[in-house]
């Protein structure tokens, strides 16, 4: 899950003059290892919210995930535990690799009981209003861009992504740094048209956690604001064995307590 | 003395630079994560929040021009056991509207699945006692769900999760491969909390003008038999169907007796429901049909007509963090030319069918701390409407601070929305929570 966070959509097609490096095969390995860890796994989480006036809010919630295969669909749920006034709010995601079909997205509001269907979104809108998109959570898919190695060092490679339908996103382009040794995308810096790099996401902390190596803490930073939001995760398990029936509307009213605790 | 002065200002320079230096470490130190809390089992949140609201012009029969006054704590008290819950939740405020003390207990159930009691127990959920019920697709349009409102707290411009008021009931769910099953049972039937002339004064038909009685309901003219509601439910891929039934009685005393004296009537539904993705947005669509099983001819002026419910709706994201949506909702009377041919007052009653068309919009801007929503409802048959406006402001988690406005329009002063006319008000909250 944790790698979830840093996620980066990569998919190759050029042939990189640099090395014979299979840029197509490299970006996918880094999606797979940053979103796909295992077939499935549950994490607490929390996010600590800094606007450019030093003001902080903050998020502490639990997510399920659980994949229907690697690189494809996935399924999430998200339990907000704090603040006051987001407790026991849930969120649901069925997310959809395929290009043409939207995330179907759902939000129980506690106060109401209301299961709340929400309308397919801009998935570069905040994420609970940090400055997490909701596409840096769920994975951006790997198709929406195209990539090629812009460097490559002893211990990582540098590649540029440019996306396929330009009108669709806020920046121009990004650069991603994908470890080579654990595949994970490690710096993602994001440029607008004049070349300036507004955006920044990165993994501050990596462990290995079952095997996986995992993003523990990562943050995501508005370069040109000077505002930034921190997120760090804990009691990270993958392979739980989590059904499907766990991600459904019985859930958003009576949270499964067997997976939270 | 002098020296140690010197050296306590040195040892705050090394402080502060070592703060400095450690700074992106201590970013994040967060604070707790509540684990000694989990420990504890229990959990205690809640608020205190102030209220105001006035009325935009007088009413004749209203001395008061506040429409809201609450000064208000929420508690809220969760108690996890092994694989259930306990909790609670209750609203203590004074009312300067009415110059009242009150207390709500808004929840106090236990919610549970039965896998202790055999094999067959893990496939179903059960929550008991005081709750907040809600199903349906419609957006502050509900025709399926029978649960009770508190038009008053809408009207008045309280926190959206008071339009919906608590009953004392069990829910039973059962999930299944064919399909989940909601059923819930009230023991005592629960009225919504109905406009009855204590904030806002309502049409008379017999009086022929507004009247704000403040009235209340009481035993034997507020029935004491259970209410019984089901939900089927299933997902089809992007799709989601339900069908509804309910057995109880009107949850609004429109009806009278042959003494003129409101009270409630029998009343039956059933109906169904689907919502689904449909182009770049969510469509959905619900019907009722309303059995008012004591008038099963309409030939009764003093009990509502039996009557279908018709609702469409559309919504989707129209810009980044700004969304909009339309609902197009029918309701017909099953016996007009009965209805008419009996009342006292025909000239006060609606036509055959009532025709609202809603559209919200709806922004988040700052980061998401502020939200804006407006939400009209038009009728074109009654030519009157109601527009709700709110803004919301929360840049820390420790307060929100909102405001906005009721307006309640329209032609003729009996139509449901215009005979509210003189209860358009604005509003202001400030909410803490600690």
């Amino acid at each position: 899950m944790k790698k979830q966070i840093l996620g980066l959509a990569l998919v190759a097609l050029s042939f990189s003059s640099l090395a014979s490096v299979d840029v197509d095969a490299l970006v996918k390995e880094a999606e797979k290892v940053a979103y796909y860890a295992g077939d499935d796994g549950r994490s607490d989480a929390r996010m600590m919210i800094v606007d450019s006036q030093g003001r902080k809010q903050l998020r502490q919630f639990t997510i399920l995930r659980r994949d229907s295969q690697d690189n494809g669909d996935q399924q999430m749920m998200v339990f907000f535990s704090r603040p006051a006034d987001v407790k026991d709010f849930v969120f649901r995601v069925e997310k959809h690799t395929a290009l043409d079909v939207d995330d179907d997205r759902w939000m129980y509001a506690p106060g109401l009981d209301l299961v709340n269907r929400i309308s397919a979104g801009d998935k570069r809108t905040s994420f609970v209003g940090s400055h997490f998109f909701y596409e840096d959570v769920s994975g951006r898919a790997i198709s929406e861009d195209d990539f090629t190695l812009a460097e490559e060092t002893d211990t990582s490679y540098v590649l540029k992504a440019v996306p396929k339908v330009p009108d669709s996103v806020e920046f121009e382009y990004y650069m991603v740094t994908i470890d080579k040794e654990t595949k994970l995308p490690v710096l993602i810096d994001f440029y607008n048209k004049g070349d300036t790099n507004y955006r920044r996401v990165e993994a501050v902390k990596i462990e290995t956690i079952e095997g996986f190596p995992t993003v523990v803490r990562s943050k995501v930073s508005d370069l040109a604001n000077d505002a930034y939001t921190l997120m760090e995760f804990r009691n990270i398990k993958y392979n739980v064995g989590l059904e499907d029936d766990v991600f459904s509307e019985r859930s958003l009213r009576n949270p499964p307590r067997k997976w939270l605790d | 003395m002098g020296k140690l002065r010197k050296l306590s200002v040195l040892a705050l320079c090394l402080g502060l630079s070592s703060t400095m230096a450690f700074s992106q470490d201590d970013d994040w130190d967060m604070g707790d994560w509540g684990e000694e809390e989990e420990a504890k089992a229990y959990q205690i949140t809640g608020f205190i929040e102030g209220a105001l609201g006035t009325r935009l012009s007088s009413d004749p029969v209203i001395d008061s021009e506040g429409t809201l006054r609450d000064l208000r704590a929420q508690i809220q008290v969760d108690y996890d056991l092994a694989a259930s819950r306990l909790q609670f939740s209750a609203d203590a405020y004074y009312d300067g509207v009415l110059q009242q003390s009150k207390l709500q207990v808004r929840e106090a159930f236990w919610q549970g699945n039965l896998d202790s009691v055999g094999d067959w127990g893990k496939n179903f959920d059960v929550k008991i006692g005081q709750q907040i019920l809600t199903w349906g697709t419609g957006d502050y349009i509900f025709l399926n769900d029978m649960f009770p409102k508190d038009y008053q707290s809408f009207f008045s411009g309280r926190d959206d999760e008071y339009l919906k008021a608590p009953s004392l009931s069990a829910k039973i769910s059962g999930f299944f491969d064919w399909a989940n099953v909601d059923f819930v049972v009230t023991p005592k039937f629960t009225p919504d909390n109905y406009i009855n002339g204590d904030y806002f004064s309502f049409f008379s038909p017999m009086a022929g003008q507004n009247i704000a009685p403040g009235f209340d309901v009481k035993s034997p003219l507020k029935p004491d038999s259970p209410e019984y509601a089901i939900r089927i439910y299933k997902s089809v891929g992007p799709t989601e169907y339900a069908a509804y039934f309910y057995d109880g009685f009107h949850k609004s005393p429109n009806s009278a007796t042959p003494l003129g004296e409101p009270t409630f009537s029998e009343l039956q539904v059933v109906g169904a429901s689907m919502i689904t993705t449909l182009g770049p947005g969510l469509f959905n669509a619900e019907f009722a049909l309303y059995d008012s099983k004591e008038d099963s001819e309409g030939t009764n002026p003093l009990i509502p007509n039996s009557q279908q419910r018709w609702l469409i709706g559309y919504k989707q994201e129209l810009a980044k963090n700004f969304t909009g949506s339309v609902q197009w909702y029918l309701e017909r009377n099953d016996d007009y030319d009965a209805l008419i041919a009996n009342s006292p007052a025909p000239q006060f009653e609606i036509g055959r069918s009532r025709i609202w068309i809603t559209q919200r919009l709806m922004y988040r801007a700052l980061q998401q701390t502020l939200t804006l929503s407006g939400f009209n409802f038009f009728s074109t048959t009654d030519q009157d409407g109601y527009f709700k406006f709110s803004a919301d402001y929360s840049p820390t988690d420790d307060w929100r601070l909102s405001g906005g406005f009721n307006i309640f329009y329209g032609d003729e002063p009996f139509t449901f929305f215009n005979q509210f006319e003189d209860a358009s008000n604005v509003f202001v909250r400030y909410r803490y929570f600690y």
